[in-house]
């Protein structure tokens, strides 16, 4: 075939290179989510272990007491998925 | 750990993308036969190169993790393999633009080189339900580990016999002796090709140090969950 003229092609070409940067976008939008997640997690495990350092100093010696991270992050509505 | 460098290599990347595309689109003299289009080729190449080059990293990875037993080679082989997988779309999408402009079609079945590389791609597709239809995890890093390797070695194979299929519809700019490319389009493909395998490794490196982050997570919430502290230990990141 003849080279499309370059109004044409340039739609193309535009086309190639957007496809490429959109899935550059999509996935960096998808590990930032995923980021995000994590990040969640993790604050929740800070207060958790917050909270278990304050219960631990006000009652040295207990243990059994405190609640299990699992119970305290089930009632913050964690999902605790990785990524 | 794996988020070690990953600020400079970042930047070396945008800066090598940017130089690639000012190369690409003001450097790069137009090509006598298709024009304009043939632009996509500074993309579409370095793309398929580097997906390729890839996934045979990733089979590399996964006999360093049989040979050692290590779950961080493992880590490596599946994000290896899962980037490659992405850049394998986008190396799809841009040839069937490429396809559609040059040939009048989006696809050509009679096209070894397109067809191979579908191929590929489509046996590295099934890889994901492969290894998650398998539970215990052990076991499914070996067996994941089996088929990187297995179909790593068939990457190369498949190339070469997609070379000696001897397609004049496709031509082989690097082999044949009226097909070379001026200095001006190899450097300027060379920078692309360094600018893409540069995106890769990034990529890779920023998937792996996610991984890592959610295997600290979870490690973090068993130890508090955990009566007594265990022993320290160093994890890979998981894989899931």
């Amino acid at each position: 075939m003849p080279a499309l003229p370059l109004d044409e092609a340039g739609k193309y070409v535009a086309g190639a290179y957007i496809v490429f940067l959109v899935l550059i976008v999509i996935y960096v939008a998808i590990m930032a989510a995923k980021l995000q997640r994590i990040e969640k997690e993790l604050r929740e495990l800070a207060r958790f272990a917050e909270s278990r350092a304050t219960s631990d100093q006000a009652a040295p010696g207990r243990g059994s007491g405190t609640p299990s991270i699992s119970d305290s992050l089930a009632s913050h509505g964690s999902r605790g998925g990785g990524a | 750990m794996y988020g070690k460098g990953l600020r400079p290599l970042s930047i070396a990347t945008v800066v090598t993308l940017a130089a690639a595309l000012y190369l690409v689109f003001f450097y790069a003299p137009l090509d006598a036969d298709q024009g304009f289009i043939q632009k996509i080729f500074y993309l579409h190449v370095p793309l398929a190169i580097t997906a390729l080059v890839g996934f045979v990293v990733g089979g590399v990875f996964a006999i360093a993790h049989l040979r050692s037993g290590d779950r961080r080679w493992d880590a490596y082989s599946y994000v290896s393999i899962h980037m490659s997988v992405i850049f394998g779309v986008a190396v799809l999408i841009t040839g069937s633009i490429w396809a559609k402009a040059s040939w009048g079609h989006w696809w050509v079945w009679d096209e070894p080189t397109l067809v191979s590389f579908l191929i590929v791609f489509l046996l590295y597709a099934t890889y994901y339900p492969f290894r998650y239809a398998i539970e215990d995890p052990e076991r499914q890093a070996r067996y994941a580990s089996v088929f990187a390797v297995t179909a790593g070695a068939f990457v190369p194979l498949n190339f070469l016999a997609v070379r000696m299929a001897q397609s004049l519809v496709h031509p082989r700019v690097f082999a044949t002796a009226n097909g070379g490319l001026p200095n001006s389009m190899l450097l300027t493909f060379l920078a692309s090709l360094v600018a893409i395998a540069l995106l890769w490794v990034t990529l890779v490196k920023f998937e792996l140090t996610a991984k890592s982050a959610s295997g600290q997570v979870k490690r973090l919430r068993r130890a508090l969950d955990a009566p007594a502290p265990g022993p320290r230990s160093r994890v890979a990141p998981e894989v899931g």
